[in-house]
């Protein structure tokens, strides 16, 4: 009995693990499987639609498995790369900022369904061409932008007597000095995290006329007054309204300022309001956000854009194709933004007045600043340069190194040398 | 007759076959390149072959996803034009200095300590190595809260014996920056260092110090002229190791600071990340990274000349 059961259970399994083997193969190859690579999402009941609703609704409608895949906060960008390199690991991924500029010659064209999708929902917003078309091709499907925006404490503004947020940063600047008198500083990240020392460091160059290179792309301009009274700007913002530790933050570190109550502005995305209604009450209450002041130039705002990509290589291009262009109907990207609020907003003017707006209505202003939204480097299109330059923090570092002391003019002068030596191949 | 013949000539030729490739194998050449053989193509495919791909991209323009372009040396001589570069050289030759010194005197005087006789002896020595223990990731953001300014333990102790609030601000500022990072990696690596010469401590014979006591020694030469001389072997060991996973910290300025403020705390792992990942450009990462193979080299060569000599 012993003998003849083994033989058999090793049948069993025999072809078991062959069978098992074999079936992710054939699926493939039948086209019935399409890899979704998504960063796990700050929001958790986004990534819970995805994988509830749109991926059964999807293989209900047309036998094709979509697999979510999702990776941790801040690993896209090795994933991403890894795939590029390797030629496989998924069909469609979420790709951010730069990456449809560095990548474009391994992700398909989808002008196709850009165009379709525009026509359908009201529109795309300028600054998603920006984002997403290089060479004149669509190279993925801007999905959302995830502004950085100004976000400022109603109680404490209103001890120094101001109730609405300043329109520009002189006004700002005057107001911080008497917050910082009173023990409530501000605190804007000067240090090398990702999102929030670029988030109010670029619109603050560009608002004073600063760029760092033309428009085409090759000549390096970070060497004008425009740069220098930006500068300038900055070292007073930071010595008479912030606190030292800006300089050493990383992107979590407002954040957890914000809980703390150790300051009274910054600038992030809506998550700070969202993390505060749900943890610190109380803090909720009195947080309010705003668009970011104007300079001499006019307002500006970075757009940290992301975007759905098909990589060019991917053995089931037309079934992924076929899954981006359903998911950009309305039907289903309305559902998938709402399960969000509004942390992710719209390129598409059809959702302008979408419901997700009124959930939260102190969220409106980042709406309206898809308007003056741009992309690093801005007016050059992004290209390898540029992603260098941020990748090397040479803005970043150019007005942290004035706020403690280098002068505007050899804060300047090395940003330059760096940027001429980033530049001199393009 | 003939058939018997048959049969052992049918049954002997196999026989000598394998006998004579059981002798071959047990030849003393041939084996022991049998056993090396699994070892050296592990080394070849998990050492030999990243280190040559590194070095070919380094020598190559290559982007993430493009096809690479040969262009010699000139990565290098980008790396040698760019400001951030030499900072980046001079942080890591600080931070590996300032750190293996502080692991190896503090690693020596724990092993010291932890060689006497006390009570749960045992137990202290085990817990002795929890912060090599805990992975790396987990004990920096445990220090990046007790660092913070809003909830700094180290701070609020400060404060408490004096210092004005709200105490010094440990990652803002440039040096203070620099000197948190040595301060963790020597916590970190101080067990390594008093554990492996606490293992040698004890190989040392009792007897050698029994006669030094005999000839009037004190308990300094004891230590100058007994335990030093019979730890060196060990402590090299330890401070080359020290001092390679040293230079090649990657996790703790990562998750701590990133490298900033302003580049201050930017290691030759981190930079070269950043360089290669971060803006996709594989080949000037790569030269980035491989300027630490040289000074790591001479070191490992001056070290291995040392003990051979000693």
């Amino acid at each position: 009995m012993g003998k003849s059961s083994r033989r058999d259970f090793l049948k069993i399994a025999v072809v078991g693990a062959a069978g098992a083997a074999g079936l992710p193969l054939r699926a493939r190859a039948a086209g019935k499987t399409v890899t979704f690579l998504h960063e796990t999402s700050f929001i958790q009941t986004f990534d819970d639609y995805m994988q509830n609703t749109l991926v059964p609704a999807y293989k209900k409608a047309t036998g094709v498995e979509v697999v979510y895949e999702l990776t941790s906060v801040g690993t896209s960008p090795t994933r991403v790369s890894t795939i590029i390199e390797t030629g496989s690991g998924a069909d469609i991924a979420i790709i951010f900022l730069l990456y449809p500029f560095l990548f474009a010659d391994k992700l398909m064209d989808v002008s196709d369904i850009a165009e379709e999708v525009g026509k359908e929902s009201g529109g795309w917003y300028p600054s998603a061409r920006e984002a997403a078309v290089v060479d004149g091709k669509w190279k993925a499907i801007p999905h959302s932008n995830i502004g950085q925006l100004m976000n400022w404490r109603t109680d404490w503004f209103a001890e120094v007597g101001v109730k609405k947020f300043p329109e520009t940063w002189e006004e700002l600047y005057e107001v911080g000095k008497k917050l910082k008198a009173k023990d409530h500083p501000f605190g804007f990240e000067l240090g090398h995290g990702f999102g929030d020392n670029h988030g109010w460091l670029y619109p603050l160059l560009w608002s004073y006329g600063g760029h760092e290179v033309e428009a085409d792309g090759k000549t390096v301009v970070i060497d004008s007054d425009e740069t220098a009274k930006a500068i300038d700007f900055a070292r007073k913002f930071f010595k008479d309204c912030m606190f030292d530790d800006v300089l050493g933050w990383t992107d979590v570190s407002n954040n957890k300022a914000w809980m703390a109550e150790q300051i009274s502005c910054t600038n992030n995305a809506e998550s700070i309001l969202w993390f505060a209604k749900r943890n610190f009450p109380d803090i909720g209450k009195v947080t309010d956000q705003a668009q970011n002041p104007a300079g001499p130039k006019g307002r500006f705002h970075l757009l940290q854009c992301q975007s759905h990509a098909i990589f060019d290589f991917s053995p089931v291009k037309a079934e992924a194709h076929a899954f981006l262009r359903w998911l950009m109907e309305e039907k289903q990207l309305g559902g998938w933004y709402a399960s969000a609020d509004s942390y992710y907003q719209p390129f598409l003017h059809a959702y302008d007045n979408a419901p997700m707006w009124q959930v939260e209505p102190r969220n409106i202003p980042y709406r309206d600043a898809m308007t003056s939204a741009h992309m690093p480097g801005w007016p050059a299109p992004p290209n390898r340069q540029l992603a260098e330059s941020v990748a090397k923090y040479v803005i970043v570092d150019m007005f942290a190194k004035a706020c403690t002391g280098t002068s505007t003019k050899d804060a300047i002068k090395t940003a330059e040398t760096q940027l001429k030596n980033i530049y001199k191949a393009a | 007759m003939s058939i018997r013949t048959e049969s052992l000539i049918t049954v002997a030729r196999p026989r000598r076959r394998a006998i004579s490739l059981a002798l071959w194998l047990d030849r003393e050449a041939v084996f022991s390149w049998m056993m090396m053989a699994l070892p050296l193509i592990f080394l070849a495919a998990l050492v030999g072959y990243p280190l040559v791909y590194g070095v070919l991209l380094s020598l190559e323009h290559r982007s993430v996803g493009k096809p690479a372009t040969f262009i010699g040396l000139e990565n290098f001589i980008t790396d040698f034009h760019d400001p951030i570069f030499w900072r980046v050289a001079v942080n890591t030759f600080v931070y590996t200095i300032a750190a293996t010194l502080l692991k190896m005197v503090g690693g020596l005087a724990l092993a010291l300590a932890m060689n006497q006789h006390f009570r749960m002896k045992n137990l202290i020595r085990a817990l002795l190595l929890l912060p090599f223990i805990v992975p790396t990731v987990l004990s920096t953001v445990a220090w990046m809260w007790m660092l913070d300014p809003a909830f700094s333990v180290v701070n609020r102790l400060l404060i408490a014996v004096g210092a004005t609030p709200p105490g010094p601000s440990w990652l803002g500022n440039p040096v203070l920056a620099m000197f948190s990072i040595i301060m963790i990696n020597t916590w970190r690596g101080l067990p390594f260092y008093g554990i492996t010469l606490l293992a040698g401590l004890q190989t040392v014979s009792p007897e050698l110090y029994e006669a030094a006591t005999i000839d009037g020694a004190s308990g300094w030469q004891r230590f100058r002229f007994v335990t030093l001389p019979l730890l060196k072997p060990i402590i090299l060991i330890v401070t080359l190791f020290s001092v390679i996973f040293t230079f090649a910290d990657f996790q703790l300025v990562y998750v701590l600071t990133h490298g900033g403020p302003q580049n201050a705390t930017q290691l030759f792992a981190t930079y070269a990340f950043d360089i290669g990942m971060g803006a996709g450009q594989l080949g000037l990462g790569a030269s980035v990274a491989l300027m630490m193979l040289p000074a790591l080299a001479l070191l490992i060569v001056a070290l291995t000349l040392y003990m051979r000599r000693a």
